[in-house]
């Protein structure tokens, strides 16, 4: 058998490993292998790879799957089987795939039609804006007034999405009106309270504290502090309290520091955070 | 999948249930982190769902899920690098049957690996653990088998140079300049 050198091994090497070469050639490898260290190395590189363990998910990985699923079919109408040879019944009634009422009502069709609807009143204020800036008030005020509704429709149905990406996204469309509107304020001290995902509460702790003259957003945030998991949360919540100089703040704070096993880091803070509203009311 | 592409939704159980181990070994080899990688799981099946009418018959549905699963993964990685670096803790061992010496390599053997720019331990995690044929790699990654190849056997090459290191000098992982350069894997945040 005639002597290959690396190169040319280097060419079979990664189908040998694959287990992809006839034996013959396999058998060429292993020869040029026991005296070439550095190709013997990467042979017994890849073999010690296989003693990596293998991780088994949780139990409650199959548990989400079938949340998440469940989910999905409740809000998507079109998931109905369309052939007829469905070996899953789904519902005896069951809906055609299209139907565009339906499809109005989801929340996909909610956010594509309020977005059209926000576009046209926007033609529609610009176009009225260059005509005759004064002519038409109440029209202008009519549309404002749809805008925004429609604005808050869509914050609210983003904020019940799935994937957190869109729910943050829902958290910024409740930020582009002025007014807080008290079902989209609900929905935001829910998402502060109990979404699953840091970054969604943080953007919905930032979205709150621009309407903290109200004092129930105040008195939401503190309240909910105590609740929080996440030191990171906390931290942001302690500070927006400080800013905030709310007269309860100082009193829950102490009680809150007190908590057992808190983290260290939300401890200092906390502390400094007393001494800071102290310091204020003095 | 394609009675699933075509409605049939609750059939997806049965692709959960034969590929959700392997997804969420490629990710913990990825990521080493548990936890990310039950998610990153997760939000590969809720993709499928959406995406299920741009599956074609006729390719691999594995090829076309690993497609899917790279994206979660790079989206993933995008959104973590804007957040606030916390330092990733190592994955605790899982298996304490192993004799204590065997653990240690696996450990430093993974360590070696999460020190491989991403591209290199991908496709390393792809060929040896996922045991997709360097065809199926070559159509996923959009690229010649050949190409594929090579790039196993630089990897590997690469690994084996970390692993030594590592080996030889275990405290210096963290100083690896490596890592500072081209390791495209963000910390991953434990805080929840």
């Amino acid at each position: 058998m005639s002597k290959m050198n690396c190169q040319q091994i280097e060419e079979l090497l990664p189908d040998y490993l694959q287990g992809a070469l006839a034996p013959a050639r396999a058998a060429e490898v292993e020869q040029h292998s026991e005296h070439c260290t550095s190709c013997a190395q990467d042979i017994v590189m890849w073999k010690q790879l296989a003693t990596l363990p293998q991780e088994k998910p949780s139990t409650e990985s199959r548990e989400r799957f079938e949340a998440m699923l469940h989910s999905y079919v409740a809000t998507s109408p079109t998931t109905a089987p369309t052939h007829s040879n469905a070996r899953i019944p789904q519902h005896a009634d069951a809906k055609p795939a299209w139907n565009f009422l339906e499809w109005l009502r989801s929340p996909f069709g909610a956010v594509a039609w309020s977005a059209a609807l926000i576009l046209f009143g926007l033609l529609i204020g610009t176009n009225l804006r260059n005509r005759t800036s004064s002519e038409h008030p109440d029209e202008i005020a009519s549309l404002h007034a749809e805008v925004t509704s429609m604005r808050q429709l869509v914050a609210l149905s983003m904020l019940q999405q799935q994937s957190a990406s869109e729910r943050l996204q829902g958290v910024s469309w409740s930020t582009r009106e002025d007014h807080l509107d008290p079902q989209v304020q609900l929905a935001l001290m829910r998402t502060l309270r109990s979404d699953g995902s840091v970054d969604v509460r943080l953007a919905a702790l930032d979205a709150l504290s621009r309407h903290a003259a109200q004092p129930l957003v105040r008195k939401g945030v503190l309240e909910s502090l105590p609740e929080q998991q996440s030191p990171l949360v906390q931290v942001a919540m302690i500070d927006q309290l400080t800013e905030w100089r709310d007269p309860d703040a100082a009193q829950r704070l102490l009680k809150f520091e007190q908590t057992p096993n808190l983290n260290p880091a939300v401890k200092q803070r906390a502390a400094w955070a007393i001494a800071k509203l102290q310091e204020s009311t003095q | 999948m394609l009675q699933v592409r075509d409605g049939e939704v609750q059939m997806l159980g049965v692709l959960f249930d034969r590929y959700q181990a392997p997804l969420f070994n490629f990710y913990t080899k990825m990521t080493q982190d548990r936890t990310v990688s039950e998610d990153l799981v997760q939000e590969v099946f809720l993709r499928i769902l959406r995406y299920r009418q741009t599956y074609r018959p006729g390719t691999t549905f594995r090829t076309w899920m690993y497609q899917i699963a790279r994206n979660t993964r790079i989206d993933q990685v995008r959104k973590v690098r804007s957040e606030s670096p916390l330092v990733a803790e190592p994955l605790a061992p899982t298996h304490p049957s192993d004799d204590a010496e065997r653990q240690q390599e696996a450990q430093l053997l993974q360590r070696a690996l999460m020190q491989l720019p991403e591209d290199k331990r991908e496709i390393l995690v792809l060929s040896r653990f996922q045991e997709l044929k360097y065809e199926e790699i070559a159509r996923l990654l959009g690229c010649e088998t050949g190409a594929v190849k090579v790039r196993v056997h630089r990897a590997l090459q690469q690994l084996r140079e970390v692993y030594l290191g590592l080996e030889n000098n275990p405290a210096a992982q963290a100083q690896d300049p490596r890592r500072a350069t081209t390791d495209s894997v963000p910390p991953t945040r434990r805080v929840q």
